[in-house]
């Protein structure tokens, strides 16, 4: 059983404590015939709150506050009942990804008629129940045993090392410069890495496409210059998050975000990077890198290297949506509205305003005969200082 | 010119033999409903006219394959418990097209201008050489009448051929008979069944008996003996009329004073009305002028008047000559139509649009549901001109776009976007006017104006106000029962579930189960109360509805 895994400052080992008090609350309110209630974190933007000396979204203090009805007694039976097995994963030790925990709680429904009403028929129920539990216990999803893919995060680097404490107390140690090729992956579990370096890193590159940030080191990167560079691949996973944190927390190297110029990176991936979500309030704590900053795209690298830049398509939803959002991002994110992010309140303003949006791999029409020109760009703009 | 050809004219019977498909004769099919259709409307006519309740039979057989591409030899009989015909009139009646005792009379009959039983007799006489037989005897006669009728198309003529007389055991009636080419369709939307069915629901005096074919006969009883009464019609409304028509109905008059012609001829027309045409300078008409005879009259000092009057700001129509179905009658007929869970009628006020009577009637009902697929098709819409189904082009009719434009889910019933509500039920709506603007010659469609669709919305809205009485009654007792299975499915899981956790004791379990219980309970109660509530808002709502009918 994992008791080492941080839950907000406190340990997973309290949850099963907490979840059994809770439990027998709601238990002893019956016994009285008084209706429970269970209060759960609202995450949603009308709570959220930004202070740049924290550095990511915080939770305010409105609750949702959920009774005890005929409308909700199912919702509360499904919770406690996958509450139960969550328990019993952390008793265990066993872990499982949310489609996973779908099948077992079917299996368990299937097994045992009485549960029969509790089936899930799809799996957007179940996980809507895990939330609502980590809402309940303020605890992250990781923290019950609950965790996605490991997507994303694809790191290299000749300078860094990690050190990992494994489960069962051993240690195993991962220096990046003898992987080849091969990327370092880093895990759903971030906490258990210790990291250090070979030589002083100078800094950290997170490049929003896998590939890019591929092609980035197979052209020498990181022969060249003592840093490391990841690849986000699109939303960044709690992985990459986490990842990002670690390194942030635990190096203090200058972090450099490179991504494309559009309202959708700006709002969803670098946002949600370096300063976490509203959805995820809970975790943001653990999983947002403050120190992250924004090295481009940006509008006027347009006209310094003459980028191809196109205007949005009507066709193209997830951009007109998020430039839809901008405005109320404008006007409503604490984050854009914090003075110390003008410089990235700007940016969408203008992306807002001139509806264009330019790619990253826009880099590499500056000099087609020159694999390394991105690199080169990219190194010139950190040593100018031309980031926000 | 060298070549010049002759010019000729044609008869009224030469031009709709030729044109029958714009009086409904357009396939096989329509020819079989068309036919029917207009046999029946004749037969209710007859019967209202002299006050007579009717007994209508109807039997509707295929004989053989027809001479037309894919159709067959049908027989079509409709028998009539009226006033019969005189022998002497059949020719004209079944023979001859525009001659009517209806024609422009401005009354709400089901016939208007006497084109539809002649045009059946010519289709009868175009596919199968043979007109219309028909049976009438008049209370008059001793013996009954029989014989074939033909149009004689070039002349516009009807011709009586065959006739014989005969013992009938009726004391008075009328029986026509087409045999023709048609194809016929049981059901649907333009079935024969959705047109007798439909017969029935607007016509709740009518007895019918009908014969589909390789079908028994089936009777629908009436459930009323109020005949109505078919209000005679109003003077026009001038505000109606065109100039070459004002001029023509002067004619009608013979020699009269202008004042007294207008006063006679026109609605809303009197001393005072005339006097502030007087009045008014730009008419620059004198006191003098509307002393004079009517056929005295310059056509200049008629353009005057007749623009003087178009001016000046009139009554609207009276609305005393149209005549209603009546809620009563109708909340009786509606249950013919099959298995009914609950139902409701309206019956607006005559009222006025576009210049003409108009009264508007709603009868929705939900049918007691056969199928689950039910309740995602389209409602059915019956609808009525002046008591007559329409059955063809819905799309463009003024009550299937008023239908559309109302928010059903506002009253409990699933609607797509601007579309018919979803249901297992039947939407009649019936037009009544004397002036019903049709799109085409066969009346399929009502002309969709503005103030006709707002008038027709109106009742369907205040029809839809009352079923939602009956719908949220219902969704009350639904939610109610779905609440004690509920209670009945979680309360225990809940429980044992926390007593897992919490590994709680057996006794502990059990007060929580009953506190659970208490607190669901208090749920359900205030569910009973809301259902009381519903059926006590419904019951008061049954009880105004009898009242006002009463």
């Amino acid at each position: 059983m994992s008791t080492t895994t941080r839950r907000g400052g406190k340990l997973q080992s309290e949850i099963p404590g907490l979840s059994k008090a809770l439990c027998m609350k709601l238990l002893t309110d019956l016994e009285k015939g008084k209706r429970p209630v269970l209060h759960a974190t609202k995450c949603s933007l009308d709570n959220s709150i930004y202070n740049h000396k924290v550095g990511y979204l915080t939770p305010g203090g409105k609750k949702v506050a959920t009774e005890l009805n005929v409308s909700s007694v199912k919702k509360m039976s499904r919770a406690v009942f996958m509450l139960e097995i969550l328990l019993r994963n952390i008793e265990s030790g066993a872990v499982n990804t949310k489609r996973e925990l779908y099948y077992m709680s079917k299996g368990e429904t299937k097994a045992t008629p009485l549960l029969k009403p509790l089936d899930f028929t799809e799996q957007g129920e179940s996980d809507e129940t895990i939330d609502f539990i980590c809402e309940i216990l303020e605890c992250y999803r990781e923290e019950l045993n609950c965790y996605a893919n490991d997507r994303g995060g694809q790191t290299y680097s000749q300078q860094l090392v990690v050190t990992e404490t494994l489960p069962d107390g051993d240690t195993a140690v991962v220096d990046l410069s003898k992987l080849g090729t091969s990327p370092f992956q880093p895990k759903n579990r971030p906490q258990n890495l210790k990291l250090s370096a070979r030589k002083k890193i100078d800094f950290c590159l997170i490049v929003e496409s896998e590939g890019t940030a591929n092609t980035l080191v197979a052209n020498g990167i990181t022969k060249r210059h003592n840093c490391i560079v990841m690849g986000a691949q699109g939303v960044p996973s709690n992985a990459v998050r986490g990842w990002a944190k670690l390194i942030q927390d635990q190096l203090s190297v200058p972090m450099y975000f490179f991504g494309d110029l559009d309202a959708y990176t700006l709002q969803n991936i670098y946002r949600t990077l370096k300063a976490g979500s509203a959805a995820s309030l809970i975790r943001n704590q653990d999983y947002s890198a403050p120190d992250v900053r924004f090295l481009g795209v940006l509008p006027d690298d347009i006209k310094r290297y003459d980028l191809f830049d196109y205007p949005v398509k009507e066709n193209d939803m997830q951009e007109v949506r998020a430039l839809k959002k901008a405005d109320d991002a404008l006007k409503n994110d604490p984050f854009f509205q914090d003075k110390r992010n003008k410089g990235l309140a700007d940016i969408l303003r203008w992306l807002y305003k001139n509806k264009r949006r330019c790619e990253q791999q826009a880099f590499f029409s500056v000099n087609p005969k020159d694999p390394t020109m991105p690199e080169k760009i990219l190194i010139d703009k950190i040593k100018r200082g031309d980031y926000v | 010119m060298a070549d010049q050809k002759k010019i000729s004219s044609s008869s009224t019977a030469e031009y709709f033999s030729k044109n029958l498909q714009q009086v409904g004769f357009s396939s096989p099919t329509k020819a079989v409903l068309t036919t029917l259709k207009e046999a029946v409307d004749n037969a209710l006519d007859a019967c209202e006219e002299h006050h007579m309740a009717p007994d209508i039979r109807v039997e509707i057989e295929r004989l053989g394959p027809g001479s037309i591409k894919n159709s067959e030899r049908i027989r079509v009989m409709v028998e009539d418990n009226g006033p019969g015909i005189d022998a002497d009139d059949l020719p004209k009646v079944f023979g001859e097209y525009l001659a009517s005792s209806k024609f422009g009379r401005g009354r709400c009959t089901r016939g208007q201008q006497g084109i539809g039983i002649s045009a059946a007799t010519t289709w009868a006489q175009l596919t199968c050489a043979q007109g219309a037989k028909v049976v009438s005897k008049t209370k008059a006669m001793r013996k009954a009448v029989s014989a074939q009728i033909e149009v004689d198309i070039k002349n516009n003529k009807g011709v009586i051929k065959n006739r014989e007389t005969f013992e009938w055991d009726r004391a008075h009636g009328t029986r026509v008979e087409f045999v023709f080419d048609g194809r016929i369709q049981i059901n649907g939307e333009a079935g024969l069944l959705n047109y007798l069915l439909g017969t029935t629901l607007v016509n709740p005096h009518l007895n019918l008996e009908y014969k589909l074919p390789e079908q028994e006969w089936q009777k629908v009883e009436r459930v009323s003996r109020e005949v109505p009464l078919i209000p005679e019609a109003t003077e026009p409304h001038p505000h109606t009329m065109k100039l070459g028509e004002f001029i023509h109905h002067s004619h009608l008059f013979g020699r009269q004073k202008v004042n007294a012609w207008l006063k006679k001829g026109f609605s809303r027309i009197g001393d005072s009305v005339i006097d502030d045409i007087v009045k008014v300078k730009e008419n620059a008409l004198t006191k003098g002028l509307f002393e004079k005879l009517v056929d005295q009259l310059e056509d200049g000092e008629m353009a005057k008047i007749f623009s003087a009057i178009q001016k000046a700001e009139l009554k609207a129509p009276s609305t005393n000559s149209v005549l209603s179905i009546g809620e009563d009658a109708m909340s009786k007929s509606i249950q013919r139509l099959g298995k009914v869970d609950f139902f409701s009628v309206v019956t607006r006020k005559p009222t006025i649009c576009d210049f003409k009577p108009v009264q508007v009637e709603v009868a929705i009902a939900r049918l007691e549901q056969k199928t689950s697929d039910a309740s995602d098709s389209p409602a059915q819409l019956l609808r009525f001109a002046n008591r007559v189904p329409l059955q063809f082009d819905k799309s463009a009719c003024a009550i299937a776009q008023a239908l559309s434009s109302v928010n059903w889910r506002a009253y409990g019933l699933a609607q797509p976007k601007d579309a018919f509500p979803l249901g297992p039920y039947i939407f009649a709506v019936s037009v009544v006017s004397p002036f019903i603007k049709f799109k085409n010659a066969s009346k399929e469609t009502i002309d969709a104006s503005d103030e006709l669709v707002e008038e027709i919305r109106r009742a369907l809205i205040q029809a839809g106000q009352k079923l939602s009485r009956y719908i949220k009654a219902e969704h009350k007792a639904n939610e109610l029962e779905e609440k004690i299975r509920y209670i009945e499915q979680f309360g225990p899981i809940l429980v044992e579930g926390l007593a897992r956790i919490t590994q709680a004791k057996e006794e502990q379990k059990k007060r929580a189960r009953e506190g659970l219980m208490k607190i669901l309970g208090r749920d359900t109660t205030a569910t009973e109360k809301e259902l009381e509530d519903a059926n006590t808002k419904l019951e008061i709502q049954k009880a105004k509805d009898s009242e006002e009918t009463a």
